[in-house]
């Protein structure tokens, strides 16, 4: 195998951002722009699928590029998933953008090479590698998030979105140089041999040892900001609720997960040595923490939410909730079949996450109307009546989000639940299923004004808008979901897999 | 030659600066210009660093690299300042009171 | 250490001079402060007119901003040119890779017309 094939999904992506972006600069009409960045989403997750088939990269090919990329099936599945998500976001933007009418063709090339920086991301095997990875998404997510350039609240939240993120990118890359200065390398996997080495005295010269638990803590914050876990979680709604509703959705899923990946791989690659991971002094008592607090803080608060678009940003912190769960039973106090069974299950969290919330934010786009998005509850009063092809979806990925059987989402928290009771962490499960009872609540409540509930007399009816683009994302996340939910073995076989691979 | 934690402390202070000037200060471009001294706080650990570990030069390598993703970052960042001015009439961060709970 | 006294030494004539003009003129100089005219930006010459923050046109921003990203670009070719040889044909190549990205996005931004500055 070549070192071209084995590269073959950022190849694409790149290939096709660029082209995109020539494109765009070319010609006069934009609206087909959206097919050529689905098909080049497609074809590299198509691509990482078919290495994933052959049984992944081999090891001789995958060395070519160690430590700064990491070819392993780990990072696989996760191009896969972020493809996948990218696929559905730029179907909603070729819907959604027309009708809103910002149609400019530099969001499906920003989409694309915002992706690209999340490919980096999970495939990272270095700080380097993982800062570019991380401002090459964040940036172009950026921007996205600004899109609306008449409407104040897309600024603001593109301004808030701008300035936490790179303060807290900042915080990390001092972090980062803290740890290279201790250790002398800024490779995750050396960083780990140095920091479990006897020989290498860390242990015992104490400002080594203040050096590189301040260096973890930074790092931490950096992670968690971009995973929006509370209290670093300030710019989620605010961004979410102002960026156009696919770039919301690319946020969702796509720099989500990247995310979450990183953190999995800093945390139990870089930091996995005994110490760092010790829960008397190291990370897991803080990723715990962080978990309940972004729970019990992102559904107290969706609750109260009247905006629509602003609850599923509070629901998507909360889900990273119970996401960091799964990275507590990953680390599992060093028993290697809960630590798997944690990875697995916050990998198959993720790939059902992905279609089920990039569905929720689709149906969303379909319930507005020209020009003007669904905002509030009542504006989904009674759409259930008139609109039944855009509810009836609408309800499969909100009872997916509430983790009702048999919608994947059921199956997503079932495995963070089991593989945090494996681990010893019992109190967590039962935190996380109290939450997701409580999430319960402002899931159904959508439904109830959706199927119970008729529009005040005298509004004003929003006229749902039709586009091919988003309908065929909301089949393909549609069929998916009840996919996941209802045969949820194989894709669970691949994550584990995936889970394996990572070391 | 100036021992290395020198330029270690005054790394130091000035990423303290910019971390008090980003949280304190209420105009969007002082704060710009704050993470920016952060992050060159940050590129002279680096190379500082870079002397303890001089046999791979990866500190030197690695601020090459800040100072360009922090030029794409400064420069998009100024694009969104602008569109929010344009709208706004303020570059105070305060200013930014549309998205609520 | 003491390669950089003559550093010091300069610094510390500057400084010295700095704070003896500062001294001079206000121990020495004529003690005048009833008069607007000594508060005006300029004593002689025009009046100044108009607020104290000029409106910059916004392409002066977006020239500043489109120069700044290439100009920092050329950061990567200097480690690239003193290892060039050691690199060899492979490293040519991937920095041809990599001047051929910001040909495409130089393409882009002319032919979006951002780099004309009358429209």
């Amino acid at each position: 195998m070549s070192l071209w094939f084995a590269l073959s999904p950022l190849l694409i992506l790149s290939a096709g951002g660029l082209l995109l972006m020539l494109a765009d600069a070319f010609s006069e009409k934009h609206t087909d722009l959206a097919l050529g960045a689905f098909m080049t989403f497609a074809s590299a997750g198509i691509f990482a699928v078919a290495l994933w088939i052959m049984g992944g990269v081999p090891a001789e090919v995958a060395k070519l590029v160690a430590p700064w990329i990491v070819l392993d099936k780990f990072t696989l599945f996760f191009m896969a998933t972020l493809c996948l998500g990218g696929a559905l976001s730029s179907l909603l933007a070729g819907g959604y953008l027309p009708e809103h009418g910002l149609d400019r063709g530099e969001f499906y090339a920003l989409m694309i090479l915002s992706a690209i920086g999340g490919v980096l991301l999970v495939a990272a095997g270095d700080f380097l590698a993982l800062f570019i990875g991380l401002e090459t998404m964040s940036i172009g997510v950026y921007a996205m998030t600004s899109f609306r350039r008449t409407n104040p609240r897309s600024a603001e939240g593109g301004m808030k979105y701008y300035l936490l993120g790179s303060f807290a990118a900042a915080i990390m890359l001092y972090g980062f140089a803290l740890m290279y200065g201790a250790t002398g390398t800024t490779a995750l996997a050396g960083i780990r041999d140095a920091l479990a080495s006897g020989s290498f005295g860390y242990a015992r010269d104490p400002s080594r040892l203040t050096t590189v638990i301040i260096a973890m803590a930074m790092i931490l914050v950096g992670l968690a900001f971009k995973i929006s876990a509370v209290p670093f979680h300030m710019w989620t709604p605010d961004a979410y609720q102002g960026a156009p509703t696919p770039a919301t959705a690319f946020m969702s899923v796509v720099v989500k997960a990247a995310a979450v990946a990183t953190a999995m791989r800093v945390l139990l690659v870089a930091f996995g040595d005994k110490f760092s991971s010790s829960w008397g002094a190291g990370w897991p008592p803080v990723v715990a923490g962080l978990a309940v607090a972004t729970m019990v803080v992102a559904n107290l608060i969706a609750i109260r939410q009247e905006n629509v678009k602003r609850m599923l940003a509070y629901s998507s912190i909360a889900h990273a909730g119970y996401l960091l769960i799964g990275l507590v039973a990953a680390w599992g106090h060093g028993d290697p079949s809960a630590s798997r069974n944690g990875k697995a299950a916050i990998l198959f969290y993720l790939l059902q996450y992905t279609v089920t919330q990039a569905g929720a934010f689709g149906a969303l786009i379909l319930c507005g109307s020209k020009g003007k998005e669904a905002v509030s509850y009542e504006d989904l009063a009674g759409l259930g009546r008139r609109n039944p092809a855009v509810a009836l979806p609408f309800t499969l990925f909100l009872l997916s989000l509430a983790g009702i059987p048999p919608m994947s989402g059921f199956f997503g928290k079932l495995f963070i639940f089991q593989s945090a009771i494996e681990g010893g962490f019992t109190w967590l499960a039962v935190i996380g299923l109290l939450n997701s009872v409580l999430a319960a609540f402002y899931y159904l409540r959508v439904l109830v004004f959706l199927y119970m509930k008729e529009p005040q007399p005298g509004a004003v009816e929003a006229v749902p808008m039709k586009s091919g683009y988003v309908t065929a994302a909301m089949v393909l996340a549609s069929a998916l979901v009840l996919y996941f939910g209802l045969m949820p073995g194989r894709s669970l076989d691949m994550a584990i897999s995936a889970a394996q691979s990572l070391m | 030659m100036i021992p290395i934690p020198a330029f270690l402390v005054v790394a130091g202070i000035l990423f303290g600066i910019g971390a008090i000037g980003f949280l304190v200060r209420r105009n969007v471009i002082v704060a710009l210009m704050s993470i920016e001294l952060m992050l060159n706080a940050v590129n002279l650990t680096f190379v500082a660093f870079n002397r303890v570990h001089a046999e791979a030069h990866t500190g030197q390598v690695f601020a090459f690299f800040n100072i360009a993703v922090a030029a794409a970052e400064a420069a998009v960042g100024l694009a969104i300042v602008l569109s929010f001015f344009r709208l706004r009439r303020t570059v105070r961060s305060d200013a930014g009171d549309l998205l609520k709970n | 250490m003491s390669a950089y006294v003559p550093m010091f030494l300069l610094f510390a004539v500057a400084a010295t001079l700095v704070a003896a003009f500062f001294l001079l003129s206000t121990y020495m100089g004529p003690r005048n402060k009833g008069e607007p005219e000594h508060n005006t930006p300029y004593e002689c010459g025009s009046e100044s007119s108009g607020g104290r923050h000029i409106r910059l046109s916004a392409k002066f921003y977006l020239t500043a901003i489109l120069f700044v990203v290439f100009d920092i670009e050329g950061v990567f070719l200097y480690p690239w040119a003193v290892k060039f040889r050691s690199l060899g044909l492979a490293g040519l190549v991937e920095m041809l890779g990599f001047l051929a990205v910001l040909v495409v996005g130089l393409v882009y931004v002319w032919k979006k017309g951002a780099l004309e500055w009358e429209k």
